[in-house]
């Protein structure tokens, strides 16, 4: 390689990602108000803001991600805690945190900053960030809504299995045989939907596996079946 | 050392091993905090936000002094020149060490601006800004004036004018949380990844020349190579920390592209780092400075490169963003790319500061040093690996709460404990020899160094 390519790797290079950056950064300032709901950004929120910087509290806690990782990701605290809770953790730390094994310091933050804070923490959940943390996933909260309906829908199918004799060759619990798989264990892989599919011919699904086909049942019990079995699952919803 | 201002550099390494000393300590601390239960009234007065501020501005404090010094005592070889003004350096490092203690003290007290890494008050800043151009304009003058460009000047000049600019996005408060941390990584994603980067080149080049006798136009044409990678991947690569602050979804893409390329350049920097170590003259002695160098490329390469790709790809990040997973790689990163650097670099100053340049001196304490803060770091980063792994499955994909995930890694952070004493003990060692350093009685004479053919050739 000659010098001359070399300079050119290095300018061309730097070139190139700066350009993207800088051009990217100017689109991402336009569509910043949208994603974090600027026109909510009151100047109580940026008190708020203040006040939790005053106290240094991202040295402990994370935000969006950032900070320190002693203490839970405050992202999503206002959906996960609502507002009772954050104010008497400000209020009295070490009251709220007597069981836990790691405190939390007293801040003696007065009612405004706590008010502040709380407004700060309210406008924070509601920036549009890919949906994270994934533990306070709004897909996950609309999963267990699903969860459960299907478990209101519980009686049809427990009685479909009840009508059919499933136990004869399956495990539910203490109860059934040991023929087949355990019916806890199916919806780690399965849904509720795959599950009623799969009743009206097993052997076409899974060849030799010597479960009866139900052609008889309709498609809603063969569905309530499927939604009874999901919500069996310790492990539903993940 | 062929010039009387580079003793300037050595009052500067003293300080930045001191503070080295105390930064380490003050983690052995935060350990304690993840394993243990410290009581509220102990809480209450020195909380962990305290300590953590203090263990990350020191670690940034030391560094950039070290890098300062080192500055100093390689512009005068490279330009062939006195640098400009010596009584402005050592008021520059007053200045720097008294805003470094007036901030650990400020913090104690509750004094700080609350932004991770950046907690240094806004007064202090402004104190920061005048150390950093009293720097600059002192070495920017005697590189101008001396007129003998070279690459190493380059890039070790625009490294750190690159990274004074970059500081001043990191003062302003910022209305919007997501505004802030989009800036707030401007500093320090392209500090570390961009302007330090630069700079650690520089260095890196500065030493091979020196100790292995390869011919400058070589060494100098892949600087050039590395430094055009590592801004390519590394700018761009920014994008990585975007994809959850509420940015737009794009910087999934961009970032995860851009940052799958970053360990690129440092296996060009490794093989590089190699390749001249074969080709050139192997006479250089201490064996030690070898070590400490190779050392470094090594667990940069693995800290930097492999320990952050495992988590950069945003469909992983998305469950081990803001864990322990992070922790893991910062440390081995810093440690690899940037603290065996600075120690590499005052093992290579520290004979010719104290005036037997060359001479042979008792290296056992050196290595025993070396292998103790690389081992312990390394199984620190293992153990908060393992931890990160498994706050990153319960909570992130089970869905716990987060102090149920933090029960079981009190066990691996006990770990990171452990090993941390290791560091700190080798902390100990490398500080004690540094500054003891002395050479063999009664066997003086210099052996042959390429750099003094290099340096006849410059004047």
């Amino acid at each position: 390689m000659s010098e001359k390519t070399a300079k050119w790797i290095f300018w061309g290079g730097t070139g190139v990602s700066l350009l993207l950056f800088l051009v990217l950064t100017v689109d991402t300032h336009r569509q910043f108000s949208t994603l974090t709901h600027a026109d909510k950004l009151s100047a109580q929120v940026v008190a708020g803001k203040r006040a939790f910087e005053n106290r240094n509290c991202n040295d402990c806690h994370t935000i969006l991600g950032f900070g320190a990782y002693f203490a839970p990701d405050l992202t999503r605290a206002y959906t996960r805690l609502g507002e009772m809770p954050i104010r008497r953790r400000l209020e009295k730390p070490e009251v709220a945190f007597v069981d836990s094994f790691r405190k939390m310091p007293h801040q003696s933050l007065s009612e405004q900053e706590i008010n502040d804070i709380v407004s700060y923490l309210a406008w924070m959940s509601n920036i549009e960030n890919n949906d994270w943390p994934p533990q306070h996933s709004e897909k996950r909260w609309k999963r267990s809504t699903e969860r459960m309906l299907a478990a209101a829908a519980l009686s049809p199918g427990a009685a479909v299995i009840e009508q059919e004799q499933c136990l004869a060759c399956h495990n539910l619990g203490k109860n059934g045989g040991n023929q087949a798989i355990r019916l806890e264990w199916i919806a780690k892989r399965r849904d509720a939907m795959w599950i009623a599919d799969f009743l009206t011919d097993p052997e076409q699904k899974a060849p030799g596996c010597g479960m009866p086909a139900y052609p008889h049942l309709s498609a809603a019990q063969r569905e309530s079946v499927g939604q009874f079995i999901v919500a069996l699952s310790s492990g539903a919803g993940r | 050392m062929l010039f009387k201002t580079q003793r300037i550099a050595y009052p500067y390494f003293v300080l930045a091993l001191l503070l080295f000393s105390l930064q380490v300590v003050v983690g052995l601390w935060l350990a304690i905090n993840y394993f243990a239960t410290v009581p509220q009234s102990v809480v209450d007065v020195f909380p962990f936000s305290t300590a953590r501020a203090i263990h990350t501005n020191l670690l940034v404090l030391w560094l950039l002094l070290g890098f300062m010094g080192a500055t100093f005592y390689l512009i005068p070889e490279e330009t062939g020149r006195e640098l400009e003004w010596p009584k402005l350096a050592i008021a520059q490092l007053v200045l720097l060490a008294g805003t470094g203690v007036a901030a650990v003290i400020g913090f104690l007290f509750g004094w700080t601006q609350g932004r991770p890494l950046l907690e240094i008050p806004r007064p202090l800043d402004l104190l920061v800004v005048v150390g950093a151009l009293m720097f600059l304009a002192n070495v920017g003058v005697t590189i101008l004036k001396a007129r003998q460009w070279t690459v190493t000047q380059g890039s070790l000049l625009g490294g750190l004018t690159f990274l004074a600019l970059l500081y001043l996005i990191g003062i302003p408060f910022y209305n919007n949380i997501a505004v802030d941390w989009y800036y707030w990584w401007w500093v320090i994603h392209l500090w570390v990844e961009g302007a330090w980067e630069l700079i650690a080149a520089a260095l890196t080049a500065f030493l091979l020349i020196k100790m292995t006798g390869v011919e400058r136009s070589v060494v100098e044409k892949w600087l050039y190579v590395e430094l055009g990678l590592f801004l390519f991947t590394g700018i761009a690569g920014t994008g990585h920390h975007y994809y959850w602050l509420g940015a737009p979804q794009y910087w999934i893409w961009v970032g995860g592209i851009f940052s799958a390329l970053e360990p690129f350049p440092i296996l060009l920097m490794v093989v590089d780092t190699y390749r001249h170590a074969r080709e050139g003259s192997h006479s250089f002695r201490p064996r030690l400075l070898w070590v400490y160098l190779i050392g470094g490329v090594i667990l940069h390469f693995m800290g930097a490169g492999l320990f952050g790709f495992a988590h950069t790809l945003p469909q992983i990040n998305y469950y081990t963003h803001g864990s322990q997973v992070t922790v893991s790689h910062g440390h081995l990163a810093f440690f690899g790319a940037y603290v065996l650097l600075n120690l590499t670099f005052f093992y290579f100053a520290m004979p010719r500061l104290k005036g037997f340049p060359g001479a042979a001196f008792d290296e056992r304490l050196g290595h025993w040093g070396f292998w103790s803060t690389s081992l312990g770091v390394l199984g620190m980063s293992l153990s908060f690996a393992v931890a990160g792994v498994l706050q990153a499955y319960l909570e992130r994909v089970q869905g716990q709460d987060y102090m149920i995930s933090q029960e079981p890694i009190r066990f691996w952070m006990f770990m990171a404990f452990l090993h941390g004493l290791v560091v700190v003990a080798g902390v100990v060692m490398i500080v004690w020899h540094l500054l003891t350093l002395k050479p063999t009685t009664g066997e003086s004479q210099p052996i042959t160094r390429p750099e003094e053919k290099i340096a006849v050739q410059a004047v």
